[in-house]
């Protein structure tokens, strides 16, 4: 448990809550978008590439590409050496388990509208390419479900 | 095709007292901000095109950054991403002076807060080994389905995978009260949102007193140090106050 603690990206005052100020986007994504003032006639700009993250994270959470993932990191659990890997790993590892394809879209649209930022902490990836690419994957994925591979979006780092 | 003066439009950030003055970082599209004063409140707003339609990472964060800014020296209450009036005459008749009352009010009970918001994202590993050990059903067909090929087993995978949301959906549900229970009687008020995340235990909003704030912090820290390896905290703020403030009707 110590060594899984270690591994934890971001550390609070305590250690053990990651903080952010309003600078980072992805943490206030939801606020600037459904929440404040409003006179809804004057809403009139429409986002590119972004806005589909958080709605996609949310029709995600009943989904059968969501089952299958939750059954496949069930099944890899005891195949893993318990506590020795950090969640970053251990994401990876199950993304990687090929159950299905279509799940690592999927799993790392959430994940980066969640957790971009230690993403970006880890990965050095510029943000603004990462965001579009994945947002754009989940529109894709939601405008046919059913669709192969070439929908897929292969992951660099 | 630059815009002429003709085709400007008003884009509005967020309502301040009169006396606040604007923030100077730049606005959307590097747009100085203004006031548009209606007696005892104003609008933050700058010029955009008249055809400004479409918006992306950069107007969201100019957005997020001029009410970060203004936040530090005022009372501010947020619009929301993308109000585009067409002119100023339409913010005072449509939102400054039909609402100024309310507005008023707003920005009176708004002095001295801000917004946090608490997030808290399960750690895959930890939720899912407590979920086998407390469900039998999990834990059997788990055991069924292991070490067969996937596409025997296509459909009693998804049966357990359905049943893990569904238990995730329980810990969710007696996860955030623990959570959001203990941080209430520090806040003035508390915003309950749905999770937008698979593992998402908690997502609220709290509208806190600045001077509570240390407090605050200190029992947010107690919260994560209890479900350290369990459940990951994530704090955000101080934010103005985004999920605080609406003008009743229409929104």
């Amino acid at each position: 448990m110590a060594t899984a603690m270690q591994q934890q990206p971001y550390r609070g005052g305590s250690g053990y809550v990651a903080r952010s100020s309003s600078s980072g986007l992805y943490d206030v994504l939801e606020l600037i978008l459904d929440k404040g003032l409003v006179i809804d006639v004057f809403v009139r700009v429409s986002l590119i590439g972004i806005e589909i993250l958080t709605i996609d994270a949310r029709i995600v959470i009943a989904s059968v590409d969501t089952y299958l993932r939750f059954a496949e990191a069930v099944n890899r659990l005891d195949l893993m050496s318990t506590e020795t890997q950090g969640l970053p790993e251990l994401m990876e590892g199950i993304t990687e388990g090929g159950a299905s394809s279509k799940t690592k879209g999927m799993l790392q649209g959430a994940k980066e509208a969640l957790f971009g930022d230690e993403d970006e902490e880890d990965e050095k990836e510029p943000a603004t390419t990462k965001r579009r690419t994945s947002s754009t994957s989940a529109k894709r994925r939601r405008a046919s479900s059913s669709s192969g591979s070439s929908e897929r979006r292969s992951k660099s780092g | 095709m630059p815009a002429t003066k003709h085709d400007m439009a008003k884009y509005v950030y967020g309502v301040v007292s009169t006396a606040a003055s604007p923030p100077k970082g730049p606005g959307i599209d590097d747009a100085p901000i203004g006031v548009i004063p209606h007696g005892d409140v104003a609008a933050l707003a700058s010029d955009v095109a008249g055809d400004f339609l479409e918006a992306g990472r950069e107007e969201l964060l100019r957005h997020s950054r001029v009410l970060e800014e203004t936040m530090a020296q005022a009372v501010v209450l947020p619009m929301r991403f993308g109000v585009v009036m067409p002119d100023e005459e339409t913010v005072h008749q449509r939102l400054l002076d039909p609402y100024s009352e309310k507005l008023k009010a707003q920005l009176e009970e708004m002095d001295g807060k801000v917004e946090i918001t608490i997030k808290g994202i399960y750690d895959e590993a930890a939720v899912l080994r407590e979920v086998i050990a407390e469900d039998r059903a999990i834990a059997k067909l788990r055991e069924a389905i292991h070490g067969k090929p996937e596409e025997a087993t296509y459909y009693q995978r998804i049966e357990l995978g359905e049943l893990i949301a569904a238990a995730l959906e329980e810990k969710r549900a007696a996860a955030a009260p623990q959570v959001i229970d203990r941080l209430a009687p520090l806040a003035v008020d508390v915003r309950v949102g749905e999770p937008v995340h698979e593992r998402m235990a908690v997502n609220a909003s709290f509208l806190v007193e600045r001077a509570r704030l240390k407090e605050f912090d200190r029992v947010v820290d107690q919260i994560g140090a209890e479900q350290a390896g369990r459940i990951q905290l994530k704090y955000t703020g101080p934010l103005p106050p985004h999920s605080f403030v609406e003008l009743g009707i229409g929104g």
